[in-house]
């Protein structure tokens, strides 16, 4: 796939200290695995690269809209609700809708439970961008000044 | 004269003693013993001399009687301040001060299902010079100038069915729940997406906003199972996703005081965060077993265990003892943390020895290494 960035979503991904040439490479593992979620009209990728989680929500024509990540390290599924709330993202290994769910989370030697796009077919979770960039940020870092 | 010249300085060595004792449950520290967090909310006000209205009329003073009796009991590192009627006033309410009470609105406001559709959701916007979120613009760059190592951003969504209940009338609103629920469910609706767009004044003033959400009056004495999964965890869980969604969390209080003799399992289908502690005040007319909570929800959150609240203004220091006790054993090995608490906010007329017979206890059962 080509990946195309514009100068706004690269400007960003610079903000948030991520790599463009790892966005790519988050983009083309996904479209050659088919790991990814998508809603329709974009997908949404990730891959752990070093000590964080980093996404990608493209276009199927290679256009990225926006990347981000976070630290903690995402773990099983937690059976909670009965009737898990629906997203409008498939899990395209699985054709399975995915759902609002919960899953464990990890950072810093500590494990506690989280939400998450969650494929209850596969197993894999997802953050979403509104969650990696405040709650889960914010999450860390009271880890961080807890654990210091 | 500000309100911080009333009370002596705060006690930094104790802080910094109690702010790693806090972390415990939090990030699996092992430090000290269980927390003691015994709801409290104008107890500290009159412990200080002063009345429960002036607890809720003047916030400054609330909160600071509070940071300084914390340390009396040895306490939490963190303040909070809050009346249960949040939002009620920014919704059409007139709010009346009482003398042995929180403010309360002076009647309800909604007398007809048909009246539900004209309630009108205020904005962020229109929230944030609002009745509510004024009081805690006020509060919280008091804290920040004055105590300002205890200050956590807090917003409160409290217990939707016992504010919307408040808005038409409890018997009003129960008879809804039952020949008008549509009725019900637009006006929680209406109260929840209100204190959602409190919680994202909060978050984007301070980047973060701890969330109190509760099921008070949604409890098994009233409600159903069924009624409480659709009328109150429905909203609660509403509440936490929206606000995630806006920059709100990541911790969450989730209050469930009153008989949640079973409709305890309900709470299994609210929303978790890496920072969630859940507190059950009752099963049946006795405080929630801690070892039930912790067999429940040990796995998915800190839990916090409930010592009965009617006992803490009986003379009789012993029989508190006795029960946190039996509370902090059943509940002390929790996967997640385990933090002692009242069954509801500990009365305002508490007596001191009944309090101090909880952190006693704690440090006799809850001291890490000593079982």
């Amino acid at each position: 796939m080509d990946v195309k960035f514009s100068d706004s979503v690269k400007e960003l991904i610079g903000e948030r200290g991520l790599k463009i040439d790892d966005v790519i490479d988050i983009i083309n593992t996904a479209e050659s695995s088919n790991r990814k979620l998508n809603d329709g009209s974009k997908n949404l990728a990730k891959k752990r690269i070093g000590e964080v989680t980093i996404y990608a929500v493209y276009d199927d024509n290679g256009n990225v809209e926006t990347a981000y990540s976070h630290r903690m390290v995402l773990g099983e599924i937690q059976k909670t609700t009965d009737e898990p709330d629906p997203t409008n993202w498939v899990c395209v290994s699985c054709n399975e809708k995915a759902v609002i769910g919960t899953v464990l989370m990890t950072y810093m030697g500590v494990t506690r439970s989280g939400p998450a796009v969650v494929c209850e077919k596969c197993g894999d979770a997802w953050i979403e961008e509104y969650l990696a960039t405040k709650t889960i940020a914010a999450a860390e870092g009271l880890f961080e000044k807890k654990k210091a | 004269m500000g309100y911080e010249e009333l009370f002596p300085p705060y006690d930094m060595e104790w802080h910094a003693h109690s702010t790693r004792r806090f972390a415990n449950p939090f990030v699996d520290n092992k430090y000290d013993r269980v927390d003691v967090d015994p709801v409290m909310l104008s107890h500290a006000a009159v412990a200080c001399g002063y009345t429960i209205r002036d607890f809720y009329e003047k916030p400054e003073l609330g909160i600071h009687c509070l940071a300084h009796i914390y340390q009396l009991y040895d306490l939490l590192p963190v303040t909070h301040w809050f009346y249960a009627s949040p939002w009620l006033a920014d919704l059409g309410c007139k709010m009346v001060y009482k003398d042995t009470l929180p403010p309360i609105p002076e009647s309800e406001i909604l007398h007809e299902p048909g009246d539900v559709d004209a309630l009108h959701v205020p904005s962020p916007e229109e929230l944030y010079d609002g009745w509510t979120y004024s009081q805690y613009k006020r509060l919280y760059a008091y804290v920040q100038k004055n105590i300002p190592q205890t200050f956590v951003p807090i917003s409160y969504g409290f217990d939707p069915v016992g504010e919307a209940a408040a808005l038409c009338g409890v018997e009003n609103f129960i008879m809804w729940t039952f020949v008008e629920q549509d009725a019900a469910h637009k006006l929680l609706e209406k109260f929840t997406q209100t204190a959602i767009n409190g919680a994202l004044c909060t978050a984007k003033d301070f980047g973060s906003a701890m969330l109190v959400v509760a099921s008070v009056l949604a409890n098994n004495d009233i409600f159903s199972d069924e009624a409480i999964r659709e009328y109150s965890v429905k909203y609660m869980r509403e509440y936490i996703d929206k606000s995630f969604r806006g920059g709100a969390g990541p911790q969450i209080f989730y209050h469930c005081c009153g008989n949640h003799e079973t409709s305890y399992k309900e709470f299994q289908n609210l929303i978790w965060s890496p920072f969630t502690v859940l507190h059950i005040g009752y099963k049946g007319p006795e405080a929630f077993p801690s070892d039930l909570l912790v067999q429940e929800y040990g796995n998915k959150a800190t839990c916090m265990g409930s010592v009965d609240t009617k006992l803490l203004i009986n003379p009789n220091p012993k029989v508190v003892y006795d029960a946190s006790a039996k509370q902090i054993i059943a509940g002390r090995d929790a996967p997640r943390g385990y933090i002692l608490g009242t069954a509801c906010e500990c009365p305002p007329y508490s007596l001191p020895g009944n309090i101090l017979a909880m952190t006693r206890a704690a440090k006799d059962y809850g001291t890490y290494g000593k079982w």
